[in-house]
């Protein structure tokens, strides 16, 4: 089995990009593979609790929930998420926070990198 | 090298994917990408699909927009989420999201 | 010991969104990713302008000054000053009517010795495929 790193910059409900970079997560850590999962820019919006579950809105804080449980390692851009007014206690529980070299220390032990840049 | 290339967009500056080479080149076909994989414009299928590559189309996505299995053009597999991991850790080596 | 290589490839113009600048401050945190690392193991980043990306290049930008946002000239001015190796596409440079005289050549700093290489896209083809990982922005 591999590890997959995942990093994304596109936005909460806004782009479904963030949608299918965690169904990728899931079928990836299901499948036995590690799996790492970094947001920058808009993405961060992911990382931020008490999101609402309305029927035509994407609603992927339970989804993010369960990966955790699952083992998939999710870290926020602390400068991303601070520029937009996301704080430390806004955070959902389980995700980590650190500057941008992490994401290039993730890459440094994948197997795999999938980077989705923006929208 | 082994590149897997990912399609989201129907509309996109094809430059970068006309000059990607790789020995073994996939493109995966995800979200409105599916549309290269389903439609043809004034009769004609997609110019991405003459590129020398493998083809997939995610069948989540091509659902989403209406589309079924019958829909796509046979040079393109259907593939799973599921799938889609096995593609990526099996076939190619290096992931490309344009 | 080991060294992964990433290609950072820029293809989009900047500002309207924010990818090319998250390519470059990406890229230019490898300065400390080593915290991360084993002793001895190192990430080595390039960035590569092609296509639109070319346009992130010219040189004058006044972001700072209109919009409070650090302009892109000046981070690739600190990539080239951290030792980033940029590479930026001859043909694309040529297809928008630019020169070397308009575009990012150097740090503009006495301490910085690297230069921006203008390359063919073949060339910028060879180095994706000498690297580790791809990254698009």
């Amino acid at each position: 089995m591999g590890k997959l790193t995942i990093g994304t910059f596109s936005s909460l409900i806004g782009s479904m990009s963030l949608d299918f970079a965690l169904r990728l997560a899931e079928a990836a850590i299901n499948k036995g593979h590690k799996v790492d999962f970094w947001v920058s820019g808009n993405a961060t919006m992911l990382s931020k609790k008490a999101q609402r579950a309305y029927r035509d809105y994407s609603f992927l804080e339970k989804k993010v929930e369960e990966l955790i449980e699952k083992g998939v390692y999710f870290t926020a851009c602390e400068a991303c998420s601070e520029a937009r007014g996301y704080h430390k206690e806004d955070t959902m529980e389980g995700w980590k926070r650190h500057n941008m070299d992490w994401y290039l220390a993730s890459c440094f032990d994948s197997d795999r990198v999938l980077h989705i840049g923006g929208e | 090298m082994k590149l897997g290339v990912f399609v989201s967009h129907l509309r996109f500056n094809t430059d970068t994917y006309e000059r990607l080479k790789a020995e073994r080149l996939g493109v995966i076909f995800v979200q409105n990408g599916i549309y290269h994989a389903t439609l043809r414009e004034n009769g004609k299928t997609s110019p991405l699909l003459e590129k020398s590559a493998n083809f997939y189309a995610l069948k989540d996505d091509l659902e989403t927009h209406g589309f079924t299995d019958s829909n796509v053009d046979s040079r393109v597999k259907v593939i799973t989420y599921n799938d889609l991991v096995d593609v990526i850790f099996n076939e190619y080596e290096k992931l490309v999201w344009l | 010991m080991a060294v992964k290589k990433l290609a950072f490839i820029v293809d989009k113009p900047p500002y309207k969104t924010e990818t090319s600048r998250l390519a470059l401050t990406h890229a230019l945190s490898s300065q400390s990713v080593e915290i991360y690392l084993k002793d001895g193991d190192n990430v080595e980043p390039f960035l590569a302008f092609i296509g639109d990306g070319v346009l992130n290049c010219i040189k004058n930008q006044k972001a700072l000054t209109m919009y409070g946002v650090t302009s892109l000239d000046m981070h690739i001015r600190n990539a080239l000053l951290f030792g980033l190796n940029v590479y930026v596409c001859k043909e694309d440079i040529r297809k928008f009517g630019l020169t070397e005289d308009m575009i990012v050549m150097d740090a503009d700093h006495p301490d910085g010795e690297l230069k921006t290489q203008i390359i063919s896209y073949a060339e910028i083809q060879k180095a994706m495929e000498t690297c580790d990982h791809i990254l698009f922005f």
